[in-house]
């Protein structure tokens, strides 16, 4: 009896003590999201005062799929992240290596390999331009100016951007790999092609999937490369998602219609998140054990 | 300068302090703070400069106080006075006036072009002899810079975006000539570098001071930048005019600069058309033109020798460019209409569409826009 009312007591109180937690995370990430979820089913549109706020439902949704803008958009997001991640995730796999063989300099070398994560990511655009722009790298391609080509300066930025990122990560994960497993893969005379294939890959597999879910989460709200690297052109060709819904809301003030837009980034990454915690849940190996 | 002007008119008006307040340079900034306020029925400010692109958007929304007829509207020049209409009545005055000129080069030509093609032959002649590597350079990337363009284009040409009923018109041939010439002017001639593609003003003023190319559209600002020795090598040695003819079309510039307007919410409505008359008066707008290189809105000033001493611009060009200006389509929708034009303007240059199909999509578009917006009747009843 008194061992229940203590526990009723103590439930109180653990639920007093993560109130302003909830409070916290209710304010700052749900409010916004359904006010957002809000406007996207009305229309509101502040160069148009005079058309009102009528709710239209899934209008502006509807209007999103007719609007080729849109699918171009999703198009363009998807390629982008296509491309961007699995490289990220080479090199990034490379880089860890490396770094987790290099016996000399160790602290150097770690911080050379952060460097271009830790620099702003408009400041890093903005040198990408200038080396692209006019004629760019002494190639004399007019990068900027060419549908598919504009798209290898940005996927070029951002693998140069984030590949430390996967690195590190990746460095935390072979760190953790027990080393005795590679002294008797040695013993039993596997090479060091065969250690990687039967011992570090699967072993780095979760790591692999946080690092690939973490790049492919950031590709797909991309915005800030093309916004200044190529302002989404030429035409739209570069235009993201991410790009049209600030268009849609920052420049045409279409406060409806943006939201919607923005719902669509928010349930394409809510997607890719799912399915990435499926699979990890599956290749952890101290889940089933 | 304008904190002295302000200066000035409070002290005609010993019970009132004029506050001012800065706002961001950059125009879609400036423009989404303003519908916040406005928005919002902030009283404050009570005058505003507005883009002569935004007159009508406001002025629909019901944003702006409607002004009573100009006492000397005709001293003003006509299109900007027009683009300041909305249904018939005026809810800005014109403060300066921005035109859009070529700039050609008087080392490398007799005289400027007087029609679209001589620009074209003399820019190929120019590329010819080597001594530029560019024959003209415009504004080419991707915002509104490149709709003033094609504008100039469109008019040399003949045609035009809105007709006078608002109906949308940019899908005619004239236009189709106009963007296909543009098109050809990078690709088949190649008289424009490939790179003004990404190009706004300034990269088109670099490209020219450091004698680069042959003929430049910009606007005003680059003359005293150009005269500049220190940074220009074509310092004296540079002429403007307005952007010539094709077949079928006429001279044209386009129209730019800044309204003073009201706030409908202000609580000091006197006091307010007392500043904007006082600040659009013709020695305010002198004083203007002599400290910021501002090109006053009213015709009369450009007859006097004041403005000739007080700008060093040749004013004999500036006006005949002044004298054909057009204004962008007058509609509370400009902004977006002009951001779906450029996206199809651009897909064209960058030979993504073919010009005949990029201009049918952007009529297409600007149509459902007009139709969205409950605007099809047209701008003026």
């Amino acid at each position: 009896m008194s061992a229940s009312v203590a526990g009723r007591a103590d439930a109180r109180l653990a639920r007093l003590l993560v109130a302003p937690a909830l409070v916290i995370v209710f304010g700052i990430a749900l409010v916004p999201i359904a006010a957002t979820v809000w406007e996207s089913l009305h229309q509101r549109d502040l160069r148009l005062p005079w058309l009102g706020t009528p709710f239209i439902g899934f209008g502006n949704f509807g209007e999103a799929l007719a609007d080729p803008r849109f699918g171009e958009a999703v198009l363009h997001t998807l390629v982008f992240a296509a491309f961007s991640v699995p490289l990220e995730l080479t090199l990034g796999l490379a880089l860890a290596l490396v770094m987790h063989h290099v016996v000399r300099g160790r602290g150097v070398a770690r911080v050379a390999t952060l460097l271009p994560w830790a620099i702003p990511t408009v400041v890093a655009a903005l040198v990408w331009r200038f080396i692209f722009e006019t004629g760019g790298g002494g190639s004399g391609v007019e990068w900027l100016t060419s549908p598919v080509a504009a798209w290898a300066p940005i996927i070029i930025a951002d693998v140069w951007k984030t590949t430390p990122f996967v690195a590190v990560l990746l460095l935390a994960g072979l760190q953790a790999i027990d080393r005795e497993l590679y002294d008797a893969a040695r013993m039993d005379g596997a090479g060091p092609a065969r250690q990687l294939v039967t011992i570090t890959l699967p072993l780095l597999a979760p790591a692999l999937v946080v690092a690939a879910a973490f790049r492919a989460l950031d590709a797909l709200r991309l915005f800030d490369l093309p916004y200044v690297m190529t302002g989404g052109g030429p035409g739209t060709a570069t235009e993201p998602l991410s790009l049209y819904a600030f268009i849609a809301l920052m420049q045409r003030l279409r406060v409806g219609y943006g939201s919607a837009l923005s719902i669509s980034v928010f349930v394409l990454t809510l997607l890719v998140a799912l399915v990435s915690v499926r699979v990890l849940t599956r290749v952890s190996p101290g889940d089933h054990a | 300068m304008i904190r002295q002007q302000l200066a000035r008119f409070a002290a005609l008006h010993p019970e009132t302090r004029v506050d001012l307040r800065i706002t961001p340079d950059a125009a879609d900034q400036r423009h989404q703070l303003y519908v916040q306020w406005l928005n919002a029925r902030a009283a404050e400010p009570d005058v505003l400069q507005l883009d002569i692109i935004w007159t009508a958007e406001f002025a629909a929304a019901g944003w702006l106080e409607p002004l009573e007829v100009l006492p000397d509207a005709d001293d003003f020049f006509e299109a900007a006075v027009e683009a300041n209409r909305w249904r018939g009545t005026l809810y800005a005055v014109p403060w300066f006036v921005d035109t859009g000129l070529i700039y050609w080069r008087t080392d490398l030509f007799e005289g400027p072009p007087s029609t679209l093609d001589q620009l074209r032959r003399a820019a190929l002649d120019a590329m010819g002899t080597g001594r530029v590597r560019d024959g003209l350079v415009w504004q080419g990337a991707r915002y509104e810079g490149l709709v003033t363009v094609f504008l100039e284009h469109l008019v040399a040409f003949g045609g035009a975006i809105l007709d006078e009923h608002g109906s949308v018109i940019v899908d005619r041939p004239p236009a189709v000539r106009a963007l296909t010439f543009m098109r050809n002017s990078i690709g088949v001639d190649g008289i424009v570098p490939a790179a003004a593609l990404t190009w706004q003003e300034e990269q088109t003023r670099f490209a020219f001071q450091n004698g680069q190319a042959a003929f430049m559209r910009n606007w005003p600002y680059a003359w005293a930048l150009l005269q500049d020795a220190e940074q220009s090598t074509v310092s004296g040695r540079v002429g403007v005019a307005p952007f010539p003819p094709a077949d079928g079309g006429v001279a044209s510039a386009a129209l730019g600069g800044a309204q003073l307007a009201i706030n409908r919410s202000t609580q000091e409505p006197e006091l307010a058309r007392a500043l904007v008359e006082y600040l659009t008066a013709p020695e305010q707008m002198l004083e203007r033109a002599r400290v910021a290189g501002q090109l006053p809105a009213r015709r009369s000033l450009y007859a006097t020798p004041a403005l000739a001493n007080a700008l060093s611009m040749p004013l004999a060009d500036v006006v005949r460019a002044l004298e054909v200006t057009v204004p962008r389509p007058v509609t509370p929708v400009y902004s977006e209409l002009s951001e779906l034009l450029q996206v199809h303007l651009h897909r064209a240059l960058s030979g993504q569409e073919e010009p005949a199909a990029a201009l049918n999509d952007a009529a297409a578009e600007i149509r459902a826009l007009l139709a969205r917006a409950g605007l099809e009747e047209g701008p003026t009843p």
